[in-house]
């Protein structure tokens, strides 16, 4: 079809100002709707056109879901793992294997997260810079939020914390590590840099989280709590607060200081796709809630066979939720990361890697203690101490191997062996009996 | 009397200049001492020279004996020339209360209130003496003194036997320095300055953030020991490591004094005023306002006023615990610091908001050096000669909240930047921090003379 091949046209890298994107969206807008129209004609239609007529037919209404369908889910290779979900959900009918369950929605979920991301992106096109900012703030990590949304409605506060801590440690260690690392293949001769102020500031941040995690851990473990166990729930309660305040003051300080790389830095989700914006706005709304409710239903399988599929692989629950879950959750971002550092585009790569760390550890983690709290579940900072430890002495590998501004693929090479470390302590890890509430004893 | 009066008016302003004119100036009005009526005319042209030729960083030795004051301008110059001086009456009030009424709370908060405007005059009459010290002596005595309200509470409390209040309020007073003054001189100075990024000496900050790092070694190896039970002899082989540690520590403060004066050419030129300058350099003039012996005079009643007070202070801690609902941990490692450093702190933040945030960091960053390497040390040794048993181990809690705390502070340092957001990312850190002790107590098997029941 030749709309078909008009997009393929389309498919090319694009990176132009952003003011002649929203003129030719405005045009596919109206090709969207009328397919069989010359899209050449459509291009000179649109120059006279001022957005308002919508040419509805029953007939390109449905070839308008079709394109839609075709292009939000057939376009990406990923989306071959798609069949996974329904198949999880025919297993768990079926048979009740948990471990086979557990793994079918890891892998279908995969693709639901990638397209999500996608759908989050196209949205930002149509809101601006500022809303469009917010909205990767937000719905960057829905994935592990709603999985741990869920996690935290059965009660499994440990695995809460664990599948954030873990998407953290990922995030720092392995897609930075990886994204260095190819990126200094690929660029053997010269050392890759990166702004130096960015990675500061996000390090800060990622400092000031610690903080806030580790004096509710060091308070319950020194046992020197006013009231042991309430007092350090309220005090995780009232430091979650202050950590959003931090994060809303930190998009707020991102968002007024704009500067030439943060342009960059803000279409950091923007992947392999041109820079245009396929689907309409209402296409990625919908398209937006269709996958959020896709994920929830495959979260609320995965989390209900997570223990089963411990007992099943003979796993600690640690390891599922530090290792597995967020590699699922950031399959996506990793992918995009290692694409752009090969590309020499660097500080995209670590905003997507940075970025998300920080996001989650300041407004995830934050907000999940909030939720749990309006829940009425007693999720709190306090990591345990081995978790927090991990995350402290992480934050500062991470932090000083940033300070400097510069990446080659040794200290990508360091940061992924680091990964291994960390995955191997949580192999071997489990809590103690008097920490979890429904964790299996093996 | 009255040309005296006049004299001093003159010399109130701001003057940042060489140092050369200024030695022979001095000299003149050495001479002109004798005479101080006569010489009033004359003084006043050789203030306007004065002007000319001060420097900011410069104060070397001046040799200069200043007109002695009758003792009426000496109070007026000392006691009335501050607003804070309002604040005064609180502290006989509080001997009044607790004479009267005994109400533990009550004196205790009057007693925190009095003691703010005496720890402002304290710091005045330390950089006046240092005028007359010379450059050495002066950084010695900021380097004493500059914290000497902390030191005189806490040398009240390890008598009385409160090692713990000792201990917190020490730490209490490094955690404000680094967090709240510094992020509140940083805040209001990005707020002021919202479109430039100000920048700071980064050598100096790097230096004394290398400094606090060393102290939480000092600090983190006994209380490591101790709660491992890893000791040789538990409880005393900490003691005995706390106490040599100390003396390494007191060893290593002085190391920096000496490595400042020396190289204060070469590093610290582009405006530190960190120890070798009166750490509350405020809006005041350069030029002293009051003699020599004036100001010793005036840190001696000072210092006996603010030690009577703590007194009181110490003895009412437990009372106003109870009485206020809160732990004591929290008055220790929050409150009280507060009131210590009332007046670094609105220093720090006036001279952020002038564009001078080396001034800022000396006195923030400075002050933290200062106490982290010198006061807890130093309380040490003076709990050894007194025999007390005050160590360094300040249980877990405490030290990781230290350790947390410097790292935080040495990382946003190290770039030599400062905007608006970190300002406001430290002040929210000292939030979470003070809420951190709002809910801590000591278990009972810790502290000797504190009380080991929850505070509901």
């Amino acid at each position: 079809m030749d709309y078909g091949s008009q997009m393929n046209g389309i498919q090319s890298h694009i990176e132009m100002e952003v003011l002649d994107q929203r003129s030719t969206h405005d045009f596919e807008e109206e090709s969207l709707i009328s397919p069989e129209r010359d899209p050449q004609k459509t291009h000179s239609l649109c120059a006279s056109q001022s957005g308002g007529s919508q040419v509805c037919s029953i007939n390109t209404l449905r070839n308008g879901v079709f394109m839609s369908i075709k292009i939000v889910i057939f376009t990406t290779k990923l989306n071959l793992l798609m069949p996974f979900g329904p198949l999880a959900i025919l297993v768990h009918k079926f048979t009740g294997h948990r471990g086979w369950v557990f793994f079918f929605c890891l892998l279908g979920i995969a693709p639901l997260a990638e397209r999500l991301g996608y759908a989050t992106e196209q949205l930002a096109f149509y809101t601006g810079a500022t809303v469009g900012g917010l909205l990767n703030a937000t719905f960057g990590n829905a994935t592990e939020l709603i999985i741990s949304i869920y996690a935290m409605k059965r009660g499994m506060i440990r695995v809460v914390q664990q599948s954030l801590l873990g998407s953290i440690l990922s995030n720092m260690l392995l897609v930075l590590g990886c994204a260095f690392f190819s990126g200094g293949i690929v660029f053997y001769e010269k050392e890759q840099v990166f702004d130096k102020a960015n990675a500061g500031v996000n390090s800060g941040l990622l400092l000031m989280a610690v903080m806030g995690l580790l004096f509710p851990a060091v308070l319950h473990f020194t046992h020197t709590e006013v009231h042991f166990g309430k007092s350090e729930l309220a005090l995780s309660r009232f430091s979650s607060c202050v950590m959003l305040l931090a994060y809303a003051a930190y998009l707020f300080f991102q968002l007024k200081s704009v500067r030439p790389n943060e342009e960059g830095s803000q279409i950091e989700e923007s992947s392999d796709d041109d820079e245009v914006p396929e689907i309409s706005k209402w296409e990625s709304i919908i398209w937006l809630s269709i996958l959020t409710c896709w994920i929830s239903v495959l979260s609320e399988y995965l989390v209900g066979t997570i223990e089963g599929a411990s007992t099943d692989w003979k796993i600690p629950v640690s390891f599922i939720s530090v290792i597995l879950l967020p590699i699922v959750g950031n399959a996506a971002e990793h992918a995009s990361a290692i694409m752009f550092a090969m590309k020499d585009k660097l500080d995209i790569s670590l905003g997507v890697a940075i970025g998300s760390s920080t996001q989650i550890s300041m407004f995830g983690i934050p907000i999940c203690v909030v939720i749990g709290w309006m829940m009425g579940r007693p999720m709190d900072l306090n990591f345990q101490l081995f978790e927090t430890a991990t995350l402290f002495i992480t934050v500062l590998v991470v932090a000083f191997l940033l300070q400097e501004g510069t990446s080659n693929y040794f200290k990508g090479l360091m940061l992924i062996l680091c990964y291994l470390i960390v995955a191997a302590s949580f192999f071997v890890h489990e809590d103690p009996a008097s920490v979890g509430e429904k964790q299996p004893q093996p | 009397m009255d040309d005296n009066s006049t004299t001093m008016a003159r010399v109130h302003s701001h003057v940042e200049m060489g140092s050369l004119e200024q030695r022979s100036v001095l000299e003149f009005e050495d001479e002109s001492l004798v005479s101080p009526v006569s010489v009033a005319a004359k003084a006043h042209s050789n203030n306007a020279a004065l002007r000319r030729s001060i420097s900011a960083a410069r104060l070397d030795d001046f040799g200069t004996k200043f007109t002695s004051n009758s003792v009426l301008d000496s109070i007026k110059i000392v006691v009335f020339s501050t607003k804070i001086n309002l604040l005064m009456p609180f502290g006989p009030l509080a001997i009044l209360v607790h004479k009267l009424s005994g109400h533990h709370g009550w004196v205790f908060f009057l007693s925190l209130v009095g003691i703010i405007p005496l720890a402002e005059r304290l710091g005045y009459a330390t950089e006046q003496l240092a005028f007359f010290t010379g450059a050495t002596v002066g950084g010695l005595l900021n380097a004493t003194f500059g914290n000497a309200t902390e030191l005189i509470i806490s040398i009240y409390a390890l008598k009385t036997g409160m090692i713990r209040v000792v201990q917190q309020s020490l730490l209490g007073s490094i955690l404000s320095n680094m967090l709240l003054v510094l992020g509140c001189a940083f805040f209001s100075g990005g707020i002021v300055f919202t479109n430039k990024e100000q920048v700071f000496n980064k050598a100096a900050a790097v230096v004394n953030s290398g400094l606090l790092l060393m102290a939480v070694m000092g600090l983190l190896f006994p209380a490591t020991l101790h709660f491992t039970h890893t000791e040789v002899h538990f409880g005393k082989s900490e003691l005995a490591l706390s106490r040599f540690s100390s003396c390494v520590m007191l060893v290593a403060y002085a190391a920096y004094l000496f490595f400042q004066l020396k190289s204060q050419k070469i590093l610290y030129v582009p405006v530190n005023e960190g120890e070798s300058q009166p750490e509350g350099s405020t809006d005041d003039e350069e030029a002293p306002e009051i003699s020599k012996w004036e100001a010793i005079v005036w840190l001696s009643i000072l210092t006996a006023w603010i030690s009577v007070l703590s007194e009181y202070l110490v003895d009412a801690i437990e009372g106003a615990s109870d009485a206020l609902k809160m732990p004591i941990a929290f008055i220790s490692v929050i409150l009280l610091p507060i009131v210590g450093n009332a007046a670094e702190h609105a220093s720090a933040i006036m001279f952020a908001m002038k564009d001078k945030l080396d001034i800022s960091l000396g006195v923030a960053i400075g002050s933290s050096t200062q106490i982290a390497m010198f006061g807890i040390p130093f309380c040490v040794v003076v709990g050894w000669i007194m025999g007390r048993p005050m160590d360094l181990n300040f249980q877990l809690f405490e030290t990781a909240t230290l350790f947390i705390t410097v790292l935080v502070v040495a990382f946003l340092l190290q770039d030599g930047t400062s905007n608006y957001f970190k300002g406001l990312m430290l002040i929210l850190c000292y939030l979470i921090v003070a809420a951190s002790f709002f809910v801590h107590i000591d278990p009972a098997s810790v502290g000797e003379l504190n009380p080991s029941e929850p505070v509901k």
